[in-house]
């Protein structure tokens, strides 16, 4: 009986040291992380919101072969990035760069906190301070006789 | 001064609203192409009829460069054009065709152009996409007209249609002075 546990604790064991299934990609050529990498932040041309790596189209594929000659032929991430920015324009960047008209996208939401807490800020000046047209108006029109009269008997009437 | 701030809200929204049906109508799946007005990626490799083929030797003509492959649908829509296209430049020594065949192979562009018909100019064969991704295309067909200096002039995306040549194309050859047109040749 006892032999069984420490059998069964051996087996856990070494199922525990042994390397996942998946990770078959550690004796793949050392570029391939970079290829994977730059196929990753790439959109495949023909899908709406796939990366190049993700993609099972043919361009895709293609695509996935250009960028690995490029990489194995020494060029950086930037000059493979570029040539196809060069190519398919910003549509080839699954997320976009801060650069040209995307700067709008970046920044407009900060402009209009901005623009909202000066806004705010004057409101909150103008609920403060008495405005100038109660002052001008309590100097403007004084009280009429008969309203005065009016409120002394409505005074009167009150219970306080 | 309330009613100001008012209209500037009202004509901002609508502003934003007109951006937004104007954008429903854009189409997802064209991209526009950042390569006119740029230089024309050369490229120099086998062509279907077995010789070597190099882009920048029609440097000095204008040049209608159609990605096609015997796989897709639209080429064959578009074939009857380019067929009476090439038949009616024939004879003008300033304007040449060059298809690629991309994707494609030898015996399917082979039956392709017994089935459809011939046009007579050639073809350069690009079995692993390699000119056609040089070139910014994500389908077929796309065509690019490229001027005598080597710069890309035009961009169609889908098939080329009947007049397109004397829309598209001839305002721009007629409105480059020949003198210039020379230069590189």
């Amino acid at each position: 009986m006892r032999y069984q546990y420490v059998l069964s604790l051996f087996l856990l064991l070494s199922l525990l040291g042994s390397p996942p299934l998946a990770a078959s990609n550690r004796n793949e050529d050392p570029s391939e992380a970079l290829v994977r990498k730059i196929a990753r932040d790439l959109r495949c041309a023909v899908c709406q919101n796939q990366s190049v790596y993700e993609s099972n189209s043919d361009l895709a594929k293609d695509m996935l072969v250009v960028i690995r000659d490029k990489v194995q032929a020494g060029e950086t991430e930037t000059a493979i990035r570029d040539y196809f920015f060069q190519r398919y324009g910003d549509y080839i960047y699954l997320e976009p760069t801060a650069e040209g008209k995307n700067k709008i996208l970046w920044w407009a939401p900060f402009l209009g906190l901005l623009i909202g807490v000066i806004a705010l800020w004057r409101a909150i000046l103008h609920w403060r301070t008495p405005t100038s047209r109660d002052n001008t108006a309590a100097e403007s029109t004084p009280l009429s006789p008969e309203m005065a009269q009016r409120i002394r008997r409505d005074l009167e009437k009150t219970e306080v | 001064m309330k009613n100001i701030w008012q209209s500037v809200l009202l004509l901002s929204v609508l502003a934003i609203l007109a951006l937004f049906a104007l954008g429903l109508h854009n189409d997802p799946h064209e991209i526009p192409s950042p390569l006119v007005n740029r230089p024309a990626p050369d490229f120099a490799t086998q062509a279907l009829d077995g010789q070597p083929i190099r882009l920048a030797d029609y440097r000095g003509k204008w040049v209608l460069l159609n990605f096609w492959g015997s796989w897709c649908v639209s080429c064959v829509a578009e074939h009857p054009y380019l067929m009476e296209l090439a038949r009616n430049t024939r004879q003008r020594s300033d304007f040449v065709i060059v298809g690629v065949d991309f994707k494609d192979t030898e015996q399917g562009a082979a039956q392709f152009l017994a089935r459809h018909g011939n046009p007579g100019y050639r073809h350069a064969f690009d079995p692993g996409q390699k000119i056609a991704i040089d070139w910014g295309v994500y389908g077929a067909p796309e065509s690019y007209l490229i001027d005598p200096t080597g710069m890309i002039r035009l961009k169609q995306t889908g098939p080329l249609y009947p007049g397109w040549f004397e829309k598209m194309a001839l305002p721009l050859i007629q409105a480059t002075p020949p003198s210039h047109q020379g230069e590189s040749r």
